[in-house]
């Protein structure tokens, strides 16, 4: 996978932000995910709008108050480590970030708990790849 | 040419718990010392057919899985359709010594994971003098819980997908592919409400802090055996538990889960071996 270049004097989370908008359109799954999530990347965010296990778009909210079904946030740091070719113990799961309290899901949950290894893979989308 | 058959022969075995009779699936290899084997919440006993295909193991042990009631191809027992499904403490003890009973096994060594470990420590505190030795992996008297487990069994959610997909995370990133989703595989398989029902045990009925007085490791040596990315059963929660059991020998794993007989059986052994030449040994 080719790095990204990085504009002069972007911030970290909008680094974060605009690998996963590169990365995520290529994600899809053979299921019927319906979805508007929320990503925070310290504080930058990016709407991820799911149609029929794709995504239909990733992008910073045209607008100030998104609406979306659930959010999930977390630092900087926290998706750096996450997205380690080998995460370290702790920081390798969203639920493992979660209950060290890391980071955050708000919102309705059941379309989360619903599509969760879909979910759970389309967010691992910036890792690394492994050597 | 030979069929590739594997050394593992699988029966039932009928016994009672709580006055009611189970018809009880069990898998087993080898011969020696009998070692019975606990599955995780809501899975079953295929978690230990890497353990009963090798032959480092089985050429000294009888390692011997069944999967508990409502689990595997172990039904419930009659009447279970007008009742949820909710495991205690008590019964789960029950359902492990009626299980040796029932087989006529003298003194075994029994190891469990998960919900298995944590009820490892209920048998070292109440039954040590009835095994050889006790091995908990991933055993604690307490963790904190991380989701709501009303999601594991609602009408809007896939039981079985919801359940695997929560558990994957506790699978080490290192764990070989294969071996990670035939892990998830059997979590997908589950009865529905079932792995809910074992985490009532874990979480509500089988909170064991300050409750494991009187352990005799001299008497019944006791193991424990976490794995590094094991967040749910995590290495600081075993700690605290080994720092209450004087004796207790504990050894954190590296680049394992909260599955490691079942997600890296090559890796898991590293740490079991030792374990069961000592057991072997005395």
């Amino acid at each position: 996978m080719e790095a990204p270049s990085i504009p002069i004097g972007e911030s970290r989370g909008a680094q974060l932000a605009r690998r996963f908008c590169q990365l995520a359109p290529s994600f899809s799954r053979p299921r019927a995910v319906h979805a508007d999530m929320l990503l925070r990347f310290g504080g930058d965010a990016v709407l991820v709008r799911i149609r029929e296990g794709r995504v239909a778009s990733a992008q910073a909210p045209a607008t100030p108050l998104p609406s979306c079904d659930f959010s999930i946030r977390a630092s900087e740091e926290a998706w750096s480590r996450f997205w380690q070719a080998v995460p370290a113990a702790g920081w390798h799961d969203l639920f493992a970030l979660a209950k060290r309290r890391e980071l955050v899901i708000e919102g309705n949950l059941q379309p989360l708990m619903a599509h969760l290894q879909f979910i759970k893979d389309l967010l691992a989308v910036g890792r690394e790849a492994r050597a | 040419m030979m069929a590739a058959l594997e050394p593992i022969v699988g029966r039932y075995v009928s016994f009672e718990v709580g006055g009611r009779s189970c018809r009880v699936y069990f898998e087993e290899a080898g011969e020696g010392i009998p070692l019975v084997c606990l599955h995780t919440a809501g899975a079953d006993g295929r978690q230990y057919r890497h353990m009963m295909c090798d032959e480092e193991i089985t050429s000294r042990y009888r390692v011997i899985a069944f999967d508990m009631p409502w689990h595997g191809k172990s039904y419930p027992p009659e009447g279970w359709e007008d009742e949820e499904y909710r495991l205690s403490t008590e019964t789960y003890v029950e359902t492990i010594l009626a299980f040796c009973d029932a087989l006529a096994l003298e003194r075994p060594a029994l190891i469990g994971c998960s919900i298995g470990g944590r009820i490892v420590l209920q048998l070292a505190h109440l039954h040590g003098a009835r095994f050889r030795a006790l091995i908990g992996v991933e055993a604690a008297d307490f963790q904190e819980p991380w989701y709501d487990t009303a999601w594991l069994h609602r009408g809007d959610v896939h039981g079985g997908e919801v359940c695997a997909a929560l558990v994957s995370g506790l699978v080490a990133p290192q764990s070989p592919a294969v071996h990670r989703h035939e892990t998830l595989w059997q979590y997908m398989q589950g009865g529905p409400g079932v792995f809910r029902g074992d985490l009532y045990f874990y979480r509500v009925d089988g909170d064991l802090r300050g409750r494991l007085d009187g352990i005799r490791c001299d008497e019944c040596p006791l193991y424990l055996l976490t794995g590094e990315y094991d967040f749910s059963c995590a290495p600081e929660d075993t700690q605290r538990t080994a720092a209450g059991i004087p004796g207790a020998r504990l050894t954190i794993m590296r680049e394992l889960g909260h599955f490691p007989m079942s997600e890296n059986p090559r890796q898991f052994r590293r740490y079991l071996l030792p374990v069961l030449d000592d057991i072997a040994r005395r």
